[in-house]
């Protein structure tokens, strides 16, 4: 096998040697011998459907796993009186497989080229607000205004919040409580954000899985990633200054790993937009 | 690139076990609220993210991973194989005994396992190198704009080329040329960047019809594309272009150094920041005084 994988990676000068991992699967290599272009073998005629909508087949080994290892169990149990030890090897071997099968999806989420299985979902009991500071410049009110928008519909975010130069603005569902009334939501997500602490952060976090803890109450319920970028100072503007942010972009979402490497860069980017210019 | 970490989290803080999941050790509590008398800043009380192992391990290890449930998929078959033999057992394939059932669904999550490495197989992305253009970089910039509207610019040329394959940018708004950032194509004798022709291009057919159809248009491979001669100012060996509408006075091309190598989410980012350049554009060239005329 080894010596088909050196004869067809001379074929190909385009094969990065070095992502080649010892053990290349027979088929891939094999498809590499037949076909100069680089294709890989067609494999995706074993990709099914059923056809059912908001039916995701990707999870189908997670439910064939429980399905088929609790039927071992069940076989193990309602089973002969003597159960002989080739058996117990067997259910032993199919117990770890389907436990392994139910692991799959989980795994299968890091991979690359994998869409995300979740549909963001709208948090319920939570209403949509938009309000920002009071006294803010015309161009600010409207870098504002846009990246909230931008924010909101381009990324998998149910909540975005803003805090730049001082200035406030929060867009999105939001589970604020009856007792605040309309004129107050500023103040209360300003004393939100002091008991937090979250302008003091020095770096950029990333939350891909919450539970319902004290700290994100603020929050709507159900939310399951959070992301704060840190909106940096230009490292090349002039200005001498201690601190090394300006503030921060608060995004909620309502799936686990919402946000991939590419939405957190370009994150970044609007974070970059909302600094102060000199 | 900022100097900014970004930190994983993988705290499980559900309280449904995972099989394969080692488990991190619990946060301590942290206080209370603390009420500010007044506009202070306490530091922040909030969780630290951990590192999140499995998905590290796993993104590293793509090309290993993918394969991984062949092999125990195809190694399991072989063992249920070899412990019917070795048991003395004839390898019959029927449910009459339970060593048989059992047998019998093990070997379908054998089979389940196998499949399910194919199809990870199968959506492996091809990996594209990038092209590196051939040309001279540039930094034209339209004089007589004001300094917001250059700082924006920067802006979204340091966005698109930092998250993005985009490696030359070009922005023509109003008959004239507003931007030309990057890599561009450079004349035969010397080593300037071609000049651009602003008029030229908005006669073009090119233009006119990302105008009529008011759309974005994505070019993935530009050497397929007749109308690459239109485009004499990018870098002959650009791989993918973008040309995005800026409302209906302007355009933003922009070159990429790999074939398809703006994703979908790429498309839809540019056309929001190309929405944000014509307002600014437009609010700009509506207040200037005066057109200079050169």
């Amino acid at each position: 096998m080894i010596t088909i994988t050196a004869k067809s990676l001379r074929l190909n000068p385009l094969i990065q040697l070095k992502t080649v991992p010892k053990f290349r699967p027979r088929f891939a290599s094999i498809s590499a011998r037949l076909d100069d272009s680089q294709q890989q073998l067609n494999l995706s005629v074993l990709r099914f459907t059923f056809g059912i909508p908001g039916f995701d087949e990707s999870y189908l080994p997670r439910w064939i796993g429980y399905g088929f290892g609790s039927l071992i169990v069940l076989n193990h149990l309602l089973g002969s009186d003597s159960v002989t030890v080739a058996q117990l090897r067997s259910e032993a071997l199919g117990i770890s497989l389907a436990a392994f099968s139910v692991s799959l999806p989980y795994l299968g989420k890091f991979l690359k080229g994998s869409t995300p299985i979740d549909q963001t979902t709208l948090p319920e009991g939570a209403e949509q607000i938009f309000v920002m500071s009071q006294n803010v410049s015309v161009s600010q009110k409207e870098d504002l205004a846009w990246a909230t928008y931008v924010l909101l519909r381009n990324t998998n975010s149910t909540s975005v919040l803003i805090l730049a130069q001082g200035q406030l603005c929060v867009r999105g569902y939001w589970d604020v409580p009856d007792v605040v009334s309309k004129d107050d939501l500023l103040d209360w997500f300003k004393s939100k954000v002091e008991e937090t602490g979250l302008s003091d952060l020095t770096d950029t976090l990333y939350f891909p899985q919450v539970g319902d803890a004290e700290f994100w109450r603020m929050l709507p319920q159900g939310t399951r990633s959070v992301l704060v970028q840190l909106v940096q100072i230009d490292p090349k503007s002039t200005n001498n200054e201690t601190r090394s942010t300006e503030g921060f972009v608060l995004l909620a979402s309502s799936i686990r790993y919402a946000y991939g490497d590419k939405d957190r860069a370009w994150i970044r980017a609007i974070s970059n937009k909302l600094r102060s210019k000199d | 690139m900022e100097a900014g970490r970004i930190l994983h989290i993988a705290i499980p803080w559900s309280p449904r076990p995972r099989p394969r999941r080692p488990r991190s050790s619990p946060l301590p509590n942290f206080p209370r609220f603390i009420r500010a008398s007044s506009i202070q800043r306490g530091s922040y009380k909030g969780p630290k993210p951990g590192r999140d192992w499995i998905a590290d391990w796993v993104s590293k290890n793509d090309d290993t991973v993918r394969s991984l449930p062949i092999y125990v998929g195809g190694a399991s078959l072989l063992a249920v194989l070899f412990n019917r033999a070795v048991s003395g057992i004839a390898p019959v394939a029927d449910a009459s005994s339970s060593q048989s059932r059992a047998d019998l669904l093990t070997l379908g999550l054998a089979v389940t396992n196998i499949l399910a490495g194919l199809v990870w197989l199968s959506i492996r992305p091809k990996t594209i190198t990038p092209v590196d253009p051939q040309g001279v970089e540039c930094k034209v910039i339209y004089p007589h704009l004001s300094q917001s509207v250059v700082s924006e610019m920067f802006w979204a040329w340091e966005s698109l080329s930092a998250v993005t394959c985009c490696r030359s940018l070009v922005i023509v708004y109003d008959c004239k040329c507003i931007v030309q950032i990057g890599v561009a194509a450079k004349l035969q004798n010397d080593d300037n960047p071609v000049a651009l022709d602003a008029a030229k291009l908005m006669q073009g057919s090119l233009y006119q019809g990302v105008l009529k159809s008011g759309a974005q248009s994505y070019l993935a491979n530009l050497s397929l594309y007749p109308g690459r001669s239109e485009l004499p100012f990018l870098p002959s060996n650009t791989q993918a272009v973008i040309l995005q509408p800026l409302g209906d006075k302007g355009i933003a091309i922009l070159g990429g150094d790999i074939i398809r190598g703006f994703t979908t989410s790429d498309q839809a980012w540019i056309t929001y920041v190309g929405d944000k350049l014509d307002a600014t554009l437009a609010k700009y060239m509506s207040n200037k005084p005066a057109v200079v005329q050169e």
